[in-house]
């Protein structure tokens, strides 16, 4: 009964004018900046991570989130119309999407995306709403070498998930907690790796990283397809933005699966959109009469993805809220955001404030009706932003990130390391290092040497602790199986094909 | 190729860390582990990565199918294109204060739109001026973030 008390309360705090506002603020920039290739989420909250000090926290972080869910809307459209992702999950929108826009078809895509996405991301936010409180009551329970172990598991998911390559996405995670291991350390308050630089003190900001990392890096990306002539053209939008009724029978059954298996996958650490819309075009490939079709223009492989991708981001936000570990790139920046105004995210969150929490996952449901009327009337409006030409779009995103960084500090040190991690985000995707690893190592690196000194001294010292408890085996033995996972899976494929071969 | 240097990197990033760890200065008063016990392991960890980076290596060159065949050339002028880019970044950077915002974004975005939307020189002109001098007073002025002035007197 307190619950629900919470959760309405939450809707008076959503529904204040100036919290609608920002939650439409927050949808409109995520829109623009899912459509935008060369700036996604992470990138996008961090920017504007400066300009919201001083706002109300929750109207801030309503606002983040909107940008979070609106990227997924708006990733979809560049996918139909350019082939080309806006946003890494719209990846699989981009095959049959892209296919139904050379027919002519590009309005039905672009409607079955909006209605897929609205659909899924309300199933989404009902499922965040009904798992929240049980889990974070278990969470209750957690002590510091559960969360040790917790956020060891979420590391390895996303290590061993990531990229290409278990040890390169390990190697990431390993970079990002060593970088946040510099700076004053708060319990011995010795200085660690700070070079003799004084700003080094307060440790490596995690903006700089994700700015240098994710939109100096994707413009240096951009750049380089300009040079090479490879940058994609755009297909001007034709047909009815509706769907016919066949289309509306072949899409809704993918909807719903999608909607569910998005939130599945967007709960576990690691995994995220792009595998949660992966899943959900094989899923709907194997379940389909006409396989055959998918990857020519087929309309359950734009509703299924779609729908996947929209609905990973309530999934994502449920370990984010209920145990203060986010599983990705974009809620790990969420989770700085929420420490830098003072807010812990956790079990004690939903006690301390409810208002907080309800207000943001209730705004979800404004929010999402909001994405709905602005992705399809309106995308007309929107896909204007596609025919801005990439050498002045990716020069001014420099310059968008220039003013982000500058503002937190007025730090030129903080300016050289957006560039300093620019050139590293590009090499690293030259050599198939993912980032998204390094980020949420960063993120987390603080709270989880926090946590593991915390365990040891309880414990006197002895790693047992790490052990003792069944939840910690369980989360021990899940990190022991993300990273072996790369090695065991090619292993059993063989086996599986040599027994197939020898029937 | 790439892999062998990331092997090297690791190995070097390791002992780099090992040695820098070892020159904090340890007072272990209520707190056993002290400031250096995390970083050792994530020291240990790394090591670790570069074992498993290795065996990855070791089975990707049992499976891999040697081509024989002419090798493609080399592309590697959108490196130096890049780099150009990252160099004039840097040096947008190194005058940014002294400058200041407005003026020293107009110029890096007359640089950069220059030379990636070649031919459009009164779209790139405007752009570039519009967009520092816009943003400039939106910021400082409407928003009240900071933003170096530079030579401006306002």
């Amino acid at each position: 009964m307190e619950t629900l008390t919470h959760i309405l309360n939450g809707f008076s705090v959503c529904l204040q004018p100036i919290n609608l506002w920002y939650t439409f603020v927050g949808v409109f920039l995520g829109t623009i900046i899912g459509i935008l290739p060369g700036i996604g989420p992470s990138a996008g909250i961090a920017l504007l991570i400066p300009v919201t000090f001083g706002m109300d926290p929750t109207s801030a972080l309503i606002m983040m989130a909107g940008i979070y869910y609106g990227t997924k809307y708006g990733g979809s459209t560049t996918a139909i119309l350019i082939r080309t992702p806006g946003e890494a999950a719209s990846v699989m929108t981009s095959i049959d999407g892209y296919e139904m826009a050379k027919k002519g078809r590009a309005g039905a895509a672009l409607a079955v995306s909006a209605i897929g996405s609205f659909i899924a991301g309300t199933i989404g936010v009902v499922a965040l709403t009904l798992f929240a409180i049980p889990l974070a009551s278990m969470a209750l329970k957690f002590g510091p070498a559960e969360y040790f172990t917790l956020m060891l598991f979420a590391m390895t998911a996303v290590a061993s998930l990531s990229g290409k390559s278990a040890a390169k996405g390990m190697l990431s995670t390993i970079l990002g907690l060593m970088i946040a291991t510099i700076g004053i350390d708060l319990q011995s308050g010795q200085s660690r790796y700070t070079a003799g630089v004084p700003e080094f003190q307060d440790g490596v900001g995690f903006i700089v990283v994700v700015v240098g990392l994710f939109a100096v890096a994707e413009v240096f990306r951009g750049m380089e397809e300009i040079y090479k002539g490879t940058a994609a053209k755009v297909i001007r939008i034709s047909g009815k933005l509706w769907l016919t009724r066949d289309e509306w029978k072949r899409s809704i059954g993918p909807i719903w699966r999608g909607g569910i298996i998005g939130f599945v996958i967007g709960v576990l650490p690691g995994a995220g959109g792009t595998i949660a819309s992966i899943l959900s075009y094989t899923t709907e490939k194997r379940l389909s009469k006409h396989p055959e079709t998918f990857g020519k223009g087929a309309i359950e492989g734009v509703a299924g993805p779609e729908a996947a991708n929209n609905s990973d981001t309530a999934g994502a936000l449920v370990p984010l809220l209920t145990l203060g570990v986010p599983g990705g790139g974009a809620t790990a920046v969420m989770l700085g955001a929420f420490i830098m105004y003072g807010i812990q995210p956790g079990p004690l969150l939903f006690q301390n404030r409810p208002d907080v929490v309800w207000g943001l996952v209730d705004s979800m449901y404004i929010g999402n009706i909001m994405l709905l009327i602005l992705n399809l009337p309106l995308v007309g409006l929107f896909v204007r932003l596609l025919y801005i030409p990439s050498g002045i779009l990716y020069p001014l995103i420099v310059a968008i990130s220039v003013i982000g960084t500058y503002a937190i500090n007025g730090s030129m040190l903080d300016l050289y390391l957006i560039l300093f991690f620019g050139v590293v985000g590009y090499i690293f995707d030259k050599i198939d290092i993912p980032v998204a690893p390094l980020v949420l190592s960063l993120v987390l690196g603080g709270i989880m040497e926090q946590s593991f000194r915390q365990a040891m001294t309880i414990s006197g010292g002895d790693p047992v602790v790490f052990v003792s408890s069944g939840i910690t085996v369980t989360l021990v033995a899940l990190s022991v199986i993300s990273i072996s996972m790369p090695f065991i899976l090619p292993r059993l494929k063989a086996l599986k094909r040599a027994s197939d071969d020898a029937d | 190729m790439a892999d062998r240097i990331i092997f090297t990197g690791i190995l070097i990033l390791a002992a780099v860390y090992f040695y820098a760890t070892a020159q904090i200065p340890s007072i272990e008063i209520g707190d056993p582990l002290g400031p250096k016990a995390f970083p050792r392991l994530l020291g240990i960890g790394l090591l670790v990565t570069g074992g498993i980076l290795l065996l990855e290596m070791l089975r990707a060159g049992k499976t891999e199918v040697r081509d024989e065949g002419a090798k493609a050339p080399v592309e590697w002028r959108h490196y130096l294109v890049v780099g150009a880019a990252a160099i004039w970044t840097g040096v947008y950077f190194a005058v940014f204060e002294w400058l200041g915002y407005a003026i020293a974004t107009t110029f890096y975005l007359l640089g950069l739109t220059s030379y990636f939307h070649k031919g459009r020189l009164k779209t790139n002109v405007l752009t570039s001026v519009l967009f520092s001098f816009i943003s400039y007073f939106m910021f400082t002025k409407l928003l009240g973030v900071t933003l170096a002035r530079g030579i401006l007197p306002f």
